[in-house]
């Protein structure tokens, strides 16, 4: 198994450690409800240097990406950040990503570990100018409502100013970081992008700090499911578009990408099953491949669920036909018949991530 | 309750006497191997189960599964604090995480069950 550069910093704060995608990952390190409420309440510091990093220079290269995903990069202002989907050419999502518009003429592109061969191969493909960073790059995530504080008590300056999405270039230890305000929990949160030799300095930095917690996939996964936010690989494969994926705000209609005409018809006809947040009335969870019942009828599936600790309940993301996907409607899901609702937007409503700083 | 004086099932459910009646839980091997529990389902008071029935459910953040009955036997009473509170399971699986108590119980299944050693043995083997 493939191994980040804090592979061997997992055991002190006592890991249990799992196959993801090929990689040796902490599933858990305390327990995942309490590494779960801690970054709700405080801080959780998250080991992401699976993911994927690549650095698009020049005008040509940013066009290049541009015309793979749904979204618009071109336009894309400086120091800004964007969240998008790769798509392959029937407009089927290969991957999500986050592009970070670095300079005018560098754009930085961060996408999940599962499907990185293909995407860097495409991505290689389009321009010489796109370069692969992911073996040399290590990536940390502090999140929580304290992250600001943390970061600037440990001479993270550079990070006081960014608002919601946007990043930048900085330094860190004679070494050059990027910092972007961004996250995948919900919660005021940022994400280092540092090279993998001061990794393991950085991470027991920040676990260093009394109002931290080594947090594992597991909180990553309870969190993000809350939030609704979807998994690559889980909710989004390639046989999804972004108009069934709920990506329908990220696509900018006017620029073209890959499958155009078919996502445009979806969008027109609206005759398709979306990506929706669910929750159920107990602590009981819907799970993965349960399928969605309407008066005993099977119109959906389940894609992602578990039990949400700040919700109360369980939690999860469902496949539902768009002519039934209101909020507040009711279904039944999994062997059991479990009752669940579609959800107005994030099921975890007190998220801190968009606070305004000054 | 001491694990040493319990009886274990190969699906990781522990049986033990106490003033006449039958306490049943998972074990601690089983608490860990699923983690945080999230969701405990009760059977009902007076229910009659037999020996290997799937009597109560049992869920995690990360898993589901269900509970059965060690031995046939009568449910005479259930530990409703686990609804409100499943994280007792994960703290004290022998003691405060305990599922229900049996009477009537099929006294020859009781012993047909692993004791402590054999149980730490079977443990062993699944481990390996």
């Amino acid at each position: 198994m493939r191994q980040t550069a804090l592979r061997d910093h997992y055991e002190a704060h006592h890991a249990k450690v799992v196959d993801f995608h090929g990689w040796a990952l902490p599933i858990q390190f305390s327990g995942i409800v309490e590494e779960h409420l801690h970054t709700r309440k405080h801080a959780g510091v998250f080991d992401c240097s699976h993911m994927g990093e690549f650095l698009c220079e020049g005008q040509e290269a940013i066009a290049a990406v541009d015309g793979l995903v749904c979204s618009d990069f071109v336009n894309l202002p400086v120091g800004r950040c964007r969240y998008s989907a790769i798509l392959n050419e029937k407009g089927g999502i290969i991957d999500d990503c986050v592009a970070l518009r670095l300079k005018e003429d560098l754009l930085y592109l961060v996408t999940n570990a599962g499907p990185v061969e293909d995407v860097g191969d495409l991505l290689q493909a389009q321009s010489p100018a796109i370069r692969n960073l992911s073996e040399d790059t290590a990536k940390i995530d502090v999140q929580g409502p304290n992250a600001r504080k943390i970061l600037l008590e440990l001479g993270f300056e550079a990070c006081a100013p960014l608002k919601f999405w946007n990043g930048l270039r900085s330094q860190w230890e004679e070494q050059e970081i990027i910092i972007t305000r961004a996250g995948y929990t919900g919660e005021l949160g940022y994400e280092l992008y540092i090279p993998n030799e001061i990794a393991g300095a950085l991470w027991d930095r920040l676990l260093d700090h009394p109002e931290t917690m080594a947090c594992g996939l597991g909180a990553r996964d309870t969190l993000r499911t809350e939030m609704g936010y979807p998994l690559n690989g889980e909710d989004v494969t390639e046989e999804k578009t972004p108009m069934e994926a709920s990506m329908d705000r990220f696509i900018a209609w006017d620029s073209p990408f890959p499958g155009k005409e078919r996502i445009l018809a979806q969008k027109e006809q609206g005759a398709y099953a979306v990506l929706m947040p669910v929750q159920s009335h107990t602590r009981q969870a819907p799970r993965p491949g349960f399928d969605v019942k309407k008066e005993g009828e099977t119109v959906g599936v389940v894609t992602s669920g578990t039990y949400g600790p700040s919700v109360g309940a369980g939690v999860g993301l469902a496949y539902i036909p768009k002519a039934l996907a209101i909020p507040g409607t009711a279904f039944t899901a999994g062997p059991r018949n479990l009752s669940i609702d579609v959800a107005d937007g994030s099921l975890y409503k007190e998220g801190t991530c968009r606070v305004k700083v000054d | 309750m001491e694990p040493e004086g319990l009886r274990y099932t190969e699906e990781h459910e522990w049986i033990g006497e106490e003033d006449g009646l039958y306490l049943v839980g998972i074990t601690e091997f089983a608490q860990e191997h699923m983690g945080d529990i999230t969701y405990v389902e009760l059977p009902e008071v007076g229910m009659e189960v037999a020996r290997g029935q799937d009597v109560s459910v049992v869920e995690s953040v990360k898993a589901a599964g269900d509970v059965y009955a060690p031995v046939t036997g009568v449910v005479v009473e259930v530990n409703t604090i686990l609804e409100e509170r499943p994280e007792l399971v994960n703290k004290d699986a022998y003691g405060d995480g305990w599922f229900f108590k049996l009477k009537s119980v099929n006294r020859d299944e009781l012993k047909a069950l692993m004791d402590f050693t054999a149980y730490e043995a079977f443990l062993m083997e699944q481990t390996e």
